[in-house]
């Protein structure tokens, strides 16, 4: 067991450097986007956004998985690369809960492009970054 | 030693006719045409590699400090046919070079002219290699009557250089770019295709970045059109009875793509696995190969110059041989997440008679191209 667990983490790890090595040319925002926001710079949450441009607007997920969050608008404005992404949940207690974020893709260039703003979670206001896998 | 010097000099004339040409890197990204750099030293090392060849020499500042340059000068191949051999230079000849500085801070520059010292003898651009013109002939045609994309038997060949440096728009008036597609004037973006906002946003970003980050100096494939700009030409090998054309590359990383004529159907993109040149299918309409390709990746720029496109792209080519010396190729590019509507483009390309394609990989090259 613990030999085929050790052969299933290479794998996972070899597949992450293939990964990172393939370049994704098309529109800047598709793809999976990794990395974290929070109120303070101890306070972090992990994020993972899968966004994806079908030709007329930009669909995506925050967070896949059990609780993934369905993004209800994505704008972007092409002229300096910012982006305002918007989708909404429920926190614990059930009560819906809004999520805006506002930031700015940097580095189009390269496929491992970011995107850094602000980010606001219902009453809470933070920062956030995510880098593109 | 008069000999060396005349060899240097006819190959320095061609290298110099050849420059833009031969960059499977992006000479735009690359070096920094505003500038020049003298240096003089002795040669350390030669790299007589593909797909351009380069020596190293020894360069002392005025307060003594010695450096050591890398000095791009060509195409190995172009360079033998114009008399250059593999031991025209040699290591510890001292030479003085005129060239192009690369960007930036690497000691790196591709030459204009190499003197060897001493002796100081200039050593002057020979005129450009001028291609020998081939016979005019009606395209030749296989026992049915198709016409044959390849040389008639007994006969080499491969098509040589295109007759534009990128894909635009036919419609499009008359755009000044350079070799690699970049253009001299960046309001000229809005001629090239009809691209959607996100699109020409990028295109623009690729164009004010000197194409600094296009796939193909990484050595990723040619997909798409591109493949039919490539330095060194191509060639098609038909196999009709296995129902295919192989498009052999001659430049890029030396690779191939498969055109069906099996008559199997085009297929969906959802249900392909991506890749750089997609999935081919062809078939004649009169003497003309008609080939739809769909099933494309989204990691390589389908063009010099950098335009983009996603994996809803689908291409329509058309191959024809007006006569023996001549591929006329149209494109029709369909990708209605990166275009605004489906468009055309197209360009000739020359035969290039009694040769074949040679041996070219960009990897080649990885060793003398880091960063000094």
């Amino acid at each position: 067991m613990r030999r085929r667990a050790f052969h299933l983490a290479c794998f996972w790890a070899c597949l992450g450097v293939v990964v990172s090595g393939l370049a994704q040319e098309g529109h800047p925002l598709t793809g999976t986007w990794t990395g974290d926001w929070g109120p303070t710079a101890t306070q972090r949450d992990h994020l993972t956004f899968v966004m994806n441009w079908d030709g007329e607007k930009i669909t995506g997920t925050i967070n896949p998985g059990l609780d993934s969050i369905p993004i209800a608008s994505v704008f972007v404005d092409v002229t300096n690369w910012t982006v305002r992404i918007e989708a909404d949940t429920k926190d614990q207690s059930g009560k819906p809960l809004h999520i805006a974020a506002e930031g700015r893709v940097d580095d189009i260039g390269s496929y491992h492009r970011t995107i850094t703003g602000t980010w606001r979670q219902g009453a809470t206001n933070g920062d956030f970054k995510v880098t593109r896998d | 030693m008069k000999h060396t010097l005349d060899v240097l000099a006819v190959g320095l004339g061609i290298l110099l006719a050849a420059t833009p040409v031969a960059a499977q890197h992006s000479f735009s990204a690359t070096y920094d045409f505003d500038r020049q750099v003298k240096l003089e030293g002795p040669v350390t090392r030669i790299d007589w590699v593909n797909p351009h060849a380069f020596f190293f020499i020894n360069v002392r500042d005025a307060g003594g400090t010695i450096t050591n340059w890398a000095v791009e000068f060509g195409n190995p191949f172009d360079l033998e046919k114009d008399g250059w051999k593999r031991n025209t230079l040699h290591i510890g000849d001292v030479v003085g070079v005129e060239g192009i500085p690369a960007r930036g801070p690497a000691r790196q520059a591709f030459a204009k002219s190499v003197v060897l010292k001493p002796g100081g003898k200039r050593l002057f651009a020979a005129p450009a290699r001028r291609a020998s013109t081939p016979a005019a002939a009606p395209a030749p045609r296989w026992p049915n009557g198709h016409v044959r994309l390849g040389p008639p038997p007994g006969k080499k060949g491969y098509w040589g250089a295109a007759s534009v440096k990128a894909l635009v728009e036919n419609t499009a008036v008359k755009i000044p770019m350079n070799d690699d597609g970049l253009l001299l004037n960046i309001a000229d973006a809005d001629n090239v295709a009809p691209f959607k906002p996100w699109a020409k946003a990028v295109y623009e970003q690729r164009q004010r970045s000197l194409l600094k980050d296009d796939p193909f100096a990484r050595c990723l494939p040619p997909g798409g059109p591109r493949q039919f700009h490539t330095p060194y030409g191509f060639q098609f090998v038909e196999q009709p009875e296995l129902g295919r054309i192989l498009v052999l590359l001659g430049g890029g990383d030396r690779n191939w793509r498969v055109i069906y004529t099996d008559g199997r159907p085009v297929g969906q993109a959802a249900e392909l696995v991506l890749s750089y040149y997609g999935t081919s299918v062809g078939r004649w309409e009169g003497d003309t190969l008609v080939v739809e390709s769909v099933g494309f990746n989204e990691r390589f720029w389908m063009t010099n110059g950098g335009l983009p496109h996603t994996e809803a792209l689908h291409l329509t080519e058309r191959f024809s041989r007006p006569d023996f010396n001549t591929l006329k190729y149209e494109v029709t590019v369909d990708d209605p997440r990166t275009y605004t509507r489906p468009w055309s483009g197209g360009w000739a390309i020359k035969w290039v008679p009694d040769e074949e394609i040679q041996e070219y990989f960009c990897e080649d090259n990885a060793e003398s191209t880091f960063i000094r």
